[in-house]
């Protein structure tokens, strides 16, 4: 029988290679803005070195038993969003190539780090605050109702503000933040919570129709409530994203815990038939559809098929190697930091980095996934299944979006895109998934053997 | 519930496959048709940020480079050092808009785009080193280059003009006039462009037409060297055949008649076929193409390059036309180049490039070479055969009649292009004069058709001066003073 090993130091391999990915494209962007390799890469690097290796050493600590890759897997997604970042801030200035980007300062790099900090002091913390993820499933109904508060508090006058057509900002004391991104993560706890006392009963099979098991109809009642909430947030914050996002991840936990195909089947139907009354109704989603089918429909630049449009020409002039870091145009495209991040690295790092950057993304789902698969405790297994889906719709939206597989939402990009609420909520998850997978790897109690002395054991 | 997560793994496999795929979509399928697309201002702007491809001259003068500015996110900015000398063979290349000349022709080499270039520009991008465009290298000779334009200029009529190499088809100078600075058009400044641009188009003198390969122009007496190719290619005639010359020619199912130049009769009215040429009698010419008929003069017109509507050079150039025509009465003035014959300054050379080169008619062409940026050669134009005009005894023949047009002291062209005139070169010619207008009451057209030294031939030129009047004043100094600052250029 193999010892069961941590794997630490595989993981201590992989962020060096990670932080000298990162360190070389930074040097890379440098290069290609003004032929210099940037005079922050030394002290840059060594923050950035400092950041992740304090976050190794707490997993060290804290979770020996983790996955191995997702650390090093999301440090990498981080630094190359920062790289991007900066790459984008110095265009226009200093006499680089380009045009400067209005939506950005010259601080946004910085801050960018700074939130990155944070969002690794919120690793730590989510790390040594639960140390066994069961002990979630005690504030069920608190998660809940955070989620909920976390949900509805863009849609109330005041604090919630509108930007580009959608409503999922709230801003406090200068501050903006999406609480949307860390509702997903108090909704998937909660879902996770419910589903887990609930799945026998939702699980009782009613009538049988063309072969499908349906529920019984007063065990609707959940769904048709998950699915109304989703609505009001189309309707009142007018994110098909976001609603996509909720009710995408209900459904699915709904699935696993009661293992019904018929709830992923009407819940899937109650979401297109919302979507597409969605889509002739509300004025905003229609026009994200009309893009969507004819974004060069209109006369050009295109009116408000702009962004995406342009978005569409930097991927196809970055083609299949790349313009190289610095030797874009990403500029162009609006809000290019933040929901085109993705476009911005298609462009200069072409298609292999944009193939890259999603195989990065699905390695950490199925990360995710496979602690699900391997712990034991169903509110773990559910609570991890839910958020390694939830990013992965969530990067399915948004670079679905930007590359037109599906209608554009304004979602963020975990890790990459600029803005803190994503950046802390993704490192949030990290911990989360990463506390799962040190519960299912850790190896069972040695029972005692027959022979030999008494021995201690470990228990936890 | 491991067996739903399975379920739920595949779909988000499902997912990120659709993504994947997508992608691929976008940046290698998609990629090209992006790229053109007129509102992609990636491509276009990418144009002025690195240095776009010189074009030179045969004998290694700039014609077209990219110099660096500032302005915006533009770093270059295109210039043409010699204003509107070189404007029909450069074109311009433009902040908004289609590029034209050899800018559109040889653009993707030019920008460094060319799949030839993919390599090139692969290592430089890894190695750090700014993209760069190719050099594109012309087949014009400044000398014979800058004579022509002079010569135009000092007319001052919308006139075209084309010297060519007879033994390979390379073009030694191509002007027109009037001409336009390139450089008015190489602002970066969108709004000035579009002004400087509107004034040029809707100038009347039409400066931004390419008369030497995209304007045409009935060829006149000057087609009657194509006339008399097509008698001595039956194999019943040669230089010194008789043949009738009326001074009135009359024309059948018609009530016309053909007549001389100030109705003069034509040495008795049977001349050699020589004299009728030296001297260009209408009729005699006339009576010949009715004889040969309209079918065969049409053949042998298209062996010349007439109604060739995709020749390349690598500008697109204007179909030169010679209908088919079965009528005697309307053959008759198809012979002497006065029915619906048109045909372009390039063709007027052509024609006399194929006798020169024995007959065979080499395709004319632009570009000599093109170098990478390493000074690499990437592509060099290997001289190609168009079509034998006619065997090289009728080549022989031809050049003995255009040699007497002017060595001959009767010849049309003996004053202009004789051998006082042209210093001593003995110079092979026909002069045309086409008539225009309702009842020719319009300016005469000046055409020339030219080639030089007569025995060994290295250049041959093509002119058409409009309303220039007499093909011999108008026309043919421009002919001699291109061929005598061409050959002093390669004695040089």
């Amino acid at each position: 029988m193999p010892v069961p090993r941590g794997r630490r130091r595989t993981e201590l391999v992989m962020l060096a290679f990670a932080v000298g990915v990162v360190l070389a494209a930074y040097a890379s962007a440098g290069l290609g803005l003004n032929g210099k390799v940037p005079s922050g890469l030394a002290g840059y690097g060594l923050a950035f070195a400092a950041l992740v290796l304090v976050a190794h050493l707490v997993v060290r600590r804290l979770a020996p038993w983790a996955d191995p890759l997702m650390l090093p897997l999301a440090a990498l997604l981080n630094g190359l969003g920062i790289v991007m970042i900066w790459r984008l801030q110095q265009a226009g200035h200093g006499g680089n190539p380009g045009v400067a980007i209005s939506t950005m300062t010259s601080s946004t790099t910085t801050f960018q780090i700074a939130w990155s900090a944070a969002g690794i002091a919120a690793f730590v913390a989510v790390l040594v605050v639960i140390r066994q993820p069961r002990t979630l499933q005690r504030y069920t109904y608190t998660f809940g109702a955070i989620g909920l508060v976390l949900l509805v508090l863009p849609a109330l006058p005041g604090i919630g503000s509108e930007v580009n057509g959608a409503r999922v900002w709230i801003s406090i004391g200068g501050f903006s933040i999406q609480p949307g991104e860390f509702a997903k993560l108090a909704l998937a706890v909660f879902f996770a919570g419910y589903l887990v006392s609930k799945r026998e009963v939702l699980a009782l099979a009613g009538r049988r129709v063309l072969g499908i098991d349906l529920p019984r109809a007063r065990d609707l009642g959940p769904v048709l409530m998950a699915w109304a909430a989703s609505l009001l947030v189309l309707f009142f914050e007018t994110d098909i994203g976001t609603s996509a996002l909720f009710f995408g991840l209900f459904l699915v936990m709904l699935y696993v815990a009661t293992q019904r195909t018929s709830w992923l089947l009407i819940g899937g139907g109650l979401f297109l038939a919302g979507a597409v009354v969605a889509g002739k109704w509300i004025p905003h989603v229609h026009e994200r559809f009309q893009i969507w089918l004819n974004p060069f429909l209109g006369s050009r630049p295109y009116g408000s098929a702009y962004q995406l449009v342009q978005g569409l020409y930097g991927m196809g002039f970055g083609g299949v190697l790349g313009t190289g870091l610095g030797h874009g145009q990403p500029y162009v495209t609006p809000l290019v930091q933040s929901d085109f991040i993705i476009t911005a690295f298609g462009e200069e790092l072409g298609l292999t980095g944009l193939m890259a950057l999603l195989l990065i993304y699905g390695l950490i789902v199925q990360r995710g996934l496979r602690a699900a698969v391997a712990v034991r405790d169903p509110f773990s297994k559910l609570m991890a299944c839910g958020l390694a889906f939830v990013l992965a719709v969530q990067v399915f939206v948004i670079v679905g979006g930007v590359t037109r597989l599906i209608p554009l939402t304004g979602i963020t990009t975990p890790f990459l895109s600029q803005g803190g609420s994503s950046l802390v909520a993704s490192w949030m998850m990290m911990a989360l998934l990463m506390r799962v997978s040190d519960t299912a790897r850790r190896p069972a109690p040695q029972p005692i053997q027959d022979e030999g002395m008494t021995q201690v054991v470990r228990t936890g | 519930m491991n067996h739903a997560l399975r379920r739920i793994s595949l779909l988000v496999l499902a997912l990120f496959l659709a993504l994947l795929v997508n992608a691929n979509y976008v940046q290698a399928f998609q990629s090209s048709s992006l790229a053109s697309d007129p509102g992609n201002g990636r491509t276009f702007s990418q144009q002025f940020q690195y240095q776009r491809g010189s074009i030179v001259t045969a004998d290694g003068k700039t014609v077209a480079k990219s110099v660096p500015v500032k302005h915006g996110t533009f770093s270059y900015q295109r210039a043409y050092p010699y204003g509107k000398l070189y404007a029909p063979a450069t074109g311009f290349f433009p902040v908004n808009g289609t590029p034209t000349g050899i800018e559109l022709a040889e653009n993707k080499l030019l920008s460094g785009n060319d799949p030839t270039l993919a390599v090139r520009n692969l290592v430089d991008m890894v190695t750090g080193k700014p993209k760069k465009g190719a050099t594109v290298q012309l087949t014009i000779n400044s000398a014979a280059q800058q004579a022509a334009y002079n010569a135009l200029k000092s007319i001052h009529r919308p006139a075209g003009v084309v010297a060519i190499d007879p033994s390979t088809g390379a073009i030694l100078a191509m002007a027109s006039y009037p001409s336009y600075d390139p450089n008015q058009l190489a602002t970066l400044n969108g709004n000035k462009f579009n002004r400087v641009d509107k004034g040029l188009l809707s100038d009347p003198a039409q400066p931004l037409i390419n008369r030497a390969i995209n304007a045409t122009f009935p060829p006149g007496s000057t087609f009657k060297v194509v006339t008399a190719s097509t008698a001595i290619g039956t194999g019943k005639y040669n230089s010194s055949t008789p043949i009738f010359a009326p001074t009135n020619l009359n024309l059948p199912d018609s009530n016309k008649q053909l007549i001389n130049f100030d109705n003069e009769p034509c040495d008795g009215g049977r001349p050699p076929m020589i004299y009728a040429f030296t001297v260009s009698c209408n009729t005699a010419f006339g009576n010949l193409g009715m004889k040969v008929g309209g079918g065969k003069l049409h053949r042998q017109a298209e062996k010349f390059g007439f109604n060739n509507q995709g020749l390349k050079i690598p500008l697109p150039v204007s179909a030169s036309s010679f209908p088919r025509v079965s009528d005697p009465a309307f053959t008759a003035y198809a012979s002497i180049g006065q029915f619906n014959d048109t045909e372009t300054p390039l063709q007027e050379a052509m024609v006399a490039a194929a006798i020169a080169n024995h007959g065979t008619l080499m395709k004319p062409y632009l570009v000599q070479k093109v170098t990478a940026p390493d000074l690499t050669s990437l592509e060099s134009t290997q001289p190609a055969v168009l079509s034998q005009a006619v065997s090289s005894q009728v080549a022989s023949e031809v050049t003995k009649m255009m040699t007497d047009v002017t060595q001959q002291p009767d010849g049309t062209a003996h004053a202009s292009a004789g051998t006082a005139a042209s210093g001593g070169t003995v110079i092979a010619a026909k002069t045309g004069t086409a008539q225009n207008g309702i009842n020719n009451v319009g300016l005469d057209d000046a055409v020339f058709t030219s080639f030089a030294p007569a025995s060994n031939p290295k250049i041959a030129v093509g002119v058409i001066v409009k309303g220039g009047g007499l093909g011999a004043d108008a026309s043919a100094p421009v002919a001699v003073q291109i061929i005598r600052a061409y050959l002093a250029s390669q004695r040089g």
